[in-house]
């Protein structure tokens, strides 16, 4: 019986990055719905791609890529390119179903330019499409400086419609449950992985991209069109940066050009974790969703856990990706030794031994973390959606200044989601609230001038401190700063998580944050 | 046969690999003398020199360092996107050292101004140096054991750095952007001794790696692996160790700039420090006339390609062109520049130059 | 020729000269293919068989003479050209996909379509089907090419050659050099139908044994010119080992006379001593002995285990059985640095891929190896380099204007020269030189061997190892003879050709 399977196994070879990649997911999943009892709400499940429709879509277009033996780096300026044109053309009153037409055609036209470069130019993959993103993400700011937010009943028909799943609903209500739901953007995703596996395994050109990545110059020599088929592999990656770009902007319902940063390195991970080699040439699309899954799940995993810092992500995704990077190169080596009997045997013993160390450091790192989360007695199980930054209080704001405050300053966001808006007297007063409660604290006149001293030294008035923006990472605070004071009165806006706003800023956030009061959580 | 002094022919000037780095960098700085007045303008201040050139070699200090050590990997054949990461590492690490503040996050307002005291530091400057150089060029090494011992390609073995790198940068600090207060720190990226102190950390570091490279067997040795590393392996070339050295040094240039980065704003801040840096590294090193394909290298070509990468941005700032637009016009002239060094440009080229010999 | 006589030819080439710089690879070599033949090409690496075929196939265009398909004269442009003219090649290297399935290799590009998208089912009956019809092959046609045998993957480009490019001429080059002799069979069995159906097919092979039992016709190409073509019936074993090889034309008494007396000076110790030395798959174990001033030479036939067996000795590969000692000291460590630092050196067969680092300048090659077994930090200085390679460019008299020239630039001749340069550099005790005079002209070939034999008077051993039987024998003071990857005999270096020559064609 044993051999039975041994020789279904060594047929089915090729299958086993895949399977190993879905294996993943699903104990990754198991495992963290029995620490987290959360996590066995299907709708937690949905939110998951949910919450990850783009990555999905540009991981689609990255693994045509991959297939080919290229790589495509300037997704994540497209995408940009597409959420800040979108939101302009939209403000301008042009109709969204032309705005997103557009959009995905201006896609797949750089696509195209890229494609070109790479076919006819011989210029290398990286090099070109990396001066792609480039020349997008720049462009983003011809365009406008600013976040513009989307505001039209069409994109939050997108956004916001619950598709509800047949034969589910009526199960949770029976249950009394909230019937679980999917969105528009996840339908279209999933319907362009169907066609995305329809082309690779069904069209002539989905084969010609497998061969390209297999041997190009065989594929040449085969008489296959090599060269226009690459630059339609890039133009179908700038479709999916297109449509991906617009699924991003419909989510966060604005658009700017700071967006979107770092998207392809996640999407290269969903694709070489989907089991496709990034020497091109073997590999399955269907296996990218895994990938995606697996980026979606540990992000979950760490969001639940609620007590590990957001970037842990991070470091087990790079793990993760060595681990079947590890898989890879044993199953390459496997392949290549069939031609010469009596290879080295110890290599490969060598490289199982990798491999396998690997397998068992992803698992074991997939079974510690939420421990290490769930032996600190924490199980929240926080909002699945990302904590959304509210807009900020400026009313209330200009309210407070208008009323003799000499500082206002709002915090809003981080890992609880809070909203605290203070405002600081002359007095010494100084009134906090936070939606739910209020704060008092007295501090002396001398305190405040010493602020005030600080807060001028480091230039608040000067043309040194500036607004700045991007999107903020998951427990990142957002600042409203208005000082008032000697005549003179000055708002700075700024995020965490960023280099670009100017350091100064910063230190006078400390030196604010330092002196206003805490609010006592309410038990 | 005495030993040949070298000839200078117009022939070794355009096939020399500082040619077209150069006559790039000179084509620039050429634009802005005749449409941005008063660039070249040197000012002395307090002994010390500024100016828009000067603006140039000092923001391009980073880039500069990051291009050292990039050299060497590419010339091996392979290459290092984690770059960025390491430098975000290595600022996590000297902040916390220097400025623990994640310990006593709440602390009442008289000790935390202590904390903000510019002539407090936790640690000895030399320790929070050493360490966080060390913790670098392990960084290095781990790069190094993957492509050269594992046998991973360099761009997927650097991908898994360059994507959990700042992830542990973020753990060292759990999260908090650091403020660094201690004064002589902030030297080392913006301190000036008639030149921007960073120059001067160039210019170090350059030496160690000439001497490294030229003054021992190691250049010579890099350059055969990377054009043809069975030949090598038939010398008696050990590739794998000096694919593990060019990535540690690597490493360790990353944790230099890493240093003189958060120098330069005070703060560690885990997830711009170097954000996208590494592709500017490894432009520089392509302008530089390093093949990616490896073999022949040039340090000085490396430094030259990152001044002109610098100097494209600078001169647009200068023109007034809004900061946005630089992204854009960055695009344009890689594929610009790239198009120049592709075959049909250099063999038209070469073409001229041998018509001139002849 | 008459045209009445190309018609009756499938493939006529006439004169075909071609010159590359420094090297004739051609000269006015005629050739021809008749319908439903099989045409065995046979001549040393190097001979201009391979660039015969190249300006056939398009690859490289000649510098006179013409060719002739079916009676009409075609000028061939590239690959693609010429394939679709109907001329397919099947290189050792498969030109095909590994990681597509067999049924797509052969289909891909004119895959059965059904309701718009390809029909799987359609194209693996339709692949199964042509490998039965054409090659008699019936094997799963879903698993990817790559999981097959390299004669397997050789059987579905051959069926692809066939059935898609309608190919009515097949060039095999070296199709058997990693077959075993089961699947040997297999693909003579293919040629054979092949031969039915009135396929002309050109046989390139240095296996003598397979010439004979499958051609019709041989020609022979040896330096650059046409030695003969001869029906393969008329023309006895023995005759065509001496065609291939050739007669010395130039008197050989001085060299004669240096080795007898290089061969009084031979000491009693041993520096190589190799015992049941072998690797399967390479070479099967062998004995080997070599002593302080001795040249051994090494003979065989292209394939027989000769370069195997010095990469073996030189540590790039390990054994799997066997022991070896060098200078009396047992190896324990195979790799190249061990041995370059026990003084046994290897001066390897191909010299483009594996010897010089061509961008590199000549100084730079030459040293590289002493500066391997130096280290990195014991760095030659820059006097000592140039020293070294002035002594090494008037020794060997390599002709170049300055030692700063990338090897690169250097004629084929010189380059060898520069890679002996680097290993006499480290002062060896034993030189294995593979195939040293390959492709270069009259006048370095009579210096290298002259050289090979003042190894020796200074005291070195050398292994030298050429498919010129002549060479071998001039400088050796004994020979070795490999055939089929067997070390067959042991002669003194005075024994008459005609032995040598019948232990190399696995005659005894």
């Amino acid at each position: 019986m044993w051999q039975k399977i041994g020789a279904y196994i060594s047929k089915n070879r090729r299958f086993i990055p895949l399977a190993a990649t879905a294996l993943l997911a699903l104990v990754a999943y198991g495992v963290g719905a029995i620490f987290y009892p959360g996590m066995r709400d299907l709708q937690v499940f949905l939110n998951i791609f949910r919450n990850n429709t783009y990555l999905l879509i540009i991981s689609i277009g990255m693994t045509f890529v991959i297939l080919s033996g290229g790589i495509d780096l300037s997704v994540s300026g497209v995408m940009a390119l597409v959420t800040i044109s979108a939101a302009a053309l939209i403000r301008d009153g042009w109709n969204p179903w032309l705005v997103i037409l557009l959009m995905v055609l201006m896609g797949m036209g750089i696509g195209a330019v890229m494609g070109c470069f790479v076919a006819y130019m011989k210029v290398q993959p990286f090099i070109a499409t990396l001066a792609g993103m480039w020349f997008a993400r720049g462009m983003c700011f011809f365009i406008s400086d600013d976040v513009i937010a989307i505001d039209h009943p069409v994109y939050t028909l997108l956004g916001r419609t619950k598709i509800l799943i047949p034969g589910l609903t009526e199960l949770a209500q029976a249950r009394g449950e909230a019937a679980p739901f999917i969105t528009i953007p996840v339908v279209v995703s999933i319907l362009l992985l169907l066609v995305a596996i329809y082309i690779a395994h069904f069209t002539r050109f989905g084969r010609t991209v497998y061969a390209i990545g297999g041997n190009e110059q065989s594929a040449r020599l085969m008489g296959l069109p090599v060269n226009t088929t690459k630059v339609l592999i890039y133009t179908f990656s700038g479709f999916c940066s297109g449509l991906g770009g617009i699924a991003l902007s419909i989510f966060v319902l604005s658009g700017h050009g700071l967006y979107a940063k770092g998207f392809e390195m996640d999407a290269i991970a969903s694709v070489v974790m989907g089991g496709t080699m990034l020497t091109g040439g073997s590999g399955y699309v269907f296996g990218t969703i895994f990938g995606v899954l697996i980026l979606g799940i540990t992000q979950t995993l760490i969001q639940f856990n609620g007590s590990l810092s957001s970037w842990w992500t991070k470091i087990v995704i790079g793990l993760l990706t060595l681990m079947f990077i590890g898989v890879q190169s044993v199953l390459v080596a496997q392949k290549k030794g069939r031609r010469k009997e009596g290879q080295a045997a110890a290599q490969n013993k060598r490289r199982w031994a990798y491999a396998g160390a690997a397998l068992v450091l992803g698992v074991i790192a997939m079974i510690v973390i939420p421990k290490i989360g769930a032996s600190q007695g924490l199980s929240l199980t926080p909002e699945a959606n990302r904590c959304q930054l509210q807009p900020y209080r400026q009313e209330q704001a200009a309210g407070l200044i208008a009323g003799g405050a000499i500082i206002a300053y709002e915090r809003n966001g981080g890992p609880n989601c809070v909203d605290e808006l203070y405002a600081i007297y002359p007095d010494g007063r100084i009134v906090g609230d936070n939606g739910l409660t209020t704060t008092e604290k007295q501090v002396t006149v001398a305190e405040v001038e010493i602020l005030l001293g600080g807060i001028n030294e480091y230039g608040w008035f000067t043309d040194d401190l500036y607004d700045t923006w991007h999107t903020p990472c998951w427990q990142c605070y957002g600042y409203y700063l208005t000082v008032s004071y000697d005549g003179q009165e000055k708002t700075v806006k700024g995020v965490d998580g960023g280099t670009d706003a100017p350091a100064d800023y910063w230190q006078v956030i400390s030196l604010v944050k330092g002196i206003v009061p805490q609010f006592t959580t309410v038990p | 046969m005495k030993q040949m002094k070298s000839k200078i022919t117009w022939r070794k000037i355009t096939e020399s690999k500082l040619f077209f780095p150069l006559l790039t960098l000179s084509l620039i700085l050429l634009f802005d003398l005749i449409f941005i007045p008063g660039f070249f303008k040197v000012q002395t201040r307090d002994g010390n020199l500024y100016g828009s050139l000067i603006d140039i070699m000092r923001n391009a200090s980073t880039v500069m360092l990051l291009a050292i050590g990039m050299t060497l990997v590419i010339a091996t054949g392979g290459v290092d996107l984690s770059v960025g990461a390491v430098m975000a590492i290595s600022a996590s690490v000297a902040a916390i050292m220097m400025n623990p503040v994640i310990i006593g996050l709440e602390l009442p307002p008289d000790l935390m101004k202590f904390m903000n005291d510019p002539n407090f530091t936790y640690s000895p400057l030399w320790e929070v140096i050493l360490v966080t150089l060390i913790v670098a060029t392990i960084c290095g090494l781990w790069n190094g054991l993957l492509v050269a011992y594992v046998k991973i390609q360099p761009m997927v073995a650097t991908l898994i750095l360059m994507i959990a790198g700042r992830g542990i940068a973020q753990l060292i600090t759990n999260g908090v952007r650091i403020q660094i207060f201690y004064k002589p720190y902030a030297f080392i990226g913006q301190g000036w001794i008639v030149l921007p102190f960073s120059l001067y950390i160039v210019a170090f570091v350059f030496l160690v790696a000439w001497i490294l490279t030229r003054k021992t067997a190691i250049g010579l040795f890099i350059e055969s692996v990377g054009t043809n590393f069975r030949s090598s392996f038939f010398s008696g070339i050990d590739e794998k160790k000096i694919k593990l050295l060019a990535y540690a040094f690597c490493g360790f240039c990353a944790g230099i700039a890493g240093l003189v980065a958060s120098s330069n704003i005070k703060t560690s801040d885990a997830n711009n420090i170097g954000d996208a840096l590494e592709l500017d590294a490894i432009l520089a090193v392509v302008i530089g006339g390093t093949l990616m394909s490896g073999g022949r290298f040039s340090l000085l070509s490396s430094l030259v390609g990152a001044l002109v990468i610098q100097a494209i941005t600078t001169s647009m700032y200068a023109l007034g062109v809004p900061a946005f637009a630089l992204q854009a016009i960055k695009g344009v002239v890689v594929i610009l520049v790239i198009l120049l060094y592709s075959e049909q440009a250099r063999s038209l080229l070469r073409k001229l130059s041998t018509q001139k010999e002849a | 020729m008459a045209d009445k006589e190309n018609e009756a030819l499938l493939i006529s080439m006439q004169g075909i000269s071609k010159v590359f710089p420094g090297v004739q690879a051609l000269v006015n070599v005629d050739f021809s293919l008749r319908y439903g033949e099989i045409h065995a090409l046979m001549g040393g690496n190097g001979a201009g068989k391979s660039t015969l075929i190249k300006t056939l196939t398009g690859v490289e265009k000649p510098d006179s003479g013409r060719i002739f398909l079916a009676g009409k004269e075609i000028h061939p442009k590239s690959t693609q050209h010429v394939q679709s003219l109907g001329i397919s090649t099947v290189y050792q290297e498969i030109n095909l996909c590994p990681n597509l399935t067999v049924a797509e290799n052969i289909l891909i590009g004119r895959e059965p379509h059904k309701w718009g998208r390809i029909d799987w089912k359609a194209m693996n009956a339709q692949a199964h089907e042509i490998l039965e019809r054409i090659l008699g092959l019936d094997i799963d046609v879903t698993h990817t090419l790559g999981s097959y045998s390299v004669a397997i993957q050789q059987m579905v480009a051959i069926a692809r050659a066939l059935e898609i490019e309608a190919a009515k001429v097949l060039i095999l080059d070296e199709p058997t050099s990693s077959l075993s002799v089961a699947e040997t069979e297999q693909l003579f069995q293919v040629m054979r139908k092949l031969k039915g159906d009135n396929v002309g097919i050109i046989f390139i092979t240095h296996f003598i044994n397979q010439v004979y039992e499958i051609s019709d016709r041989i020609t022979v190409i040896r330096n650059g010119t046409l030695v003969g073509t001869w029906e393969t019936a008329s023309l006895p074993r023995m005759e065509l080992i001496v065609k291939m090889i050739g007669k010395s034309i130039t008197v050989l008494d001085e060299m004669l006379k240096t080795k007898a007396e290089t061969g009084k000076k031979i000491r009693e110790e041993l520096v190589l001593e190799a015992e049941g030395f072998g690797r399967s798959g390479d070479v099967d174990p062998l004995d080997l002995k070599l002593h302080a001033g001795e040249v051994l030479g090494l003979a065989g036939l292209v394939g027989s285990g000769r370069t195997e067996t010095a990469s073996l000795l030189f540590g790039l590969e390990k054994p799997d059985s066997g022991s070896l000692k060098i200078g009396g000291k047992q190896v324990a460590k195979y790799s190249p640095l061990d041995s370059i630092n026990r003084g046994l050196v290897l001066s390897p067969e191909d010299r483009k891929a594996t010897g010089i680092v061509d961008d590199l300048t000549i100084r730079e090659n030459i040293i590289l190896a002493l500066q391997a077994g130096q280290g990195w930090f014991k760095y030659l200085s820059m006097q000592k380099q140039y020293e070294l390679a002035d002594k090494y460019i008037q020794l060997l008299e390599i002709s170049t204007p300055s030692p700063d020239q990338p090897v690169k630039n250097l004629s084929g001749g010189n380059q060898q020269k520069v890679i002996l340069a680097r290993w006499l550099a480290t002062n060896p005790q034993v030189l294995i030189l593979d195939e040293p005079t390959r492709g270069i002209d009259v006048g370095t070939k009579a210096e290298i061997q002259k050289l090979v034999l003042a190894l020796a008077e200074e005291g070195r051993a050398c292994i030298f190892i050429s498919s010129e039987l002549e060479e071998v024998m001039r400088c050796s003071h004994r020979i070795a003879v490999l055939c089929d990857r067997q070390k067959v005999a042991e002669f003194d270096g005075d024994v008459d050709e005609q032995v040598i020559m019948q232990a190399m064609a696995g005659e005894s």
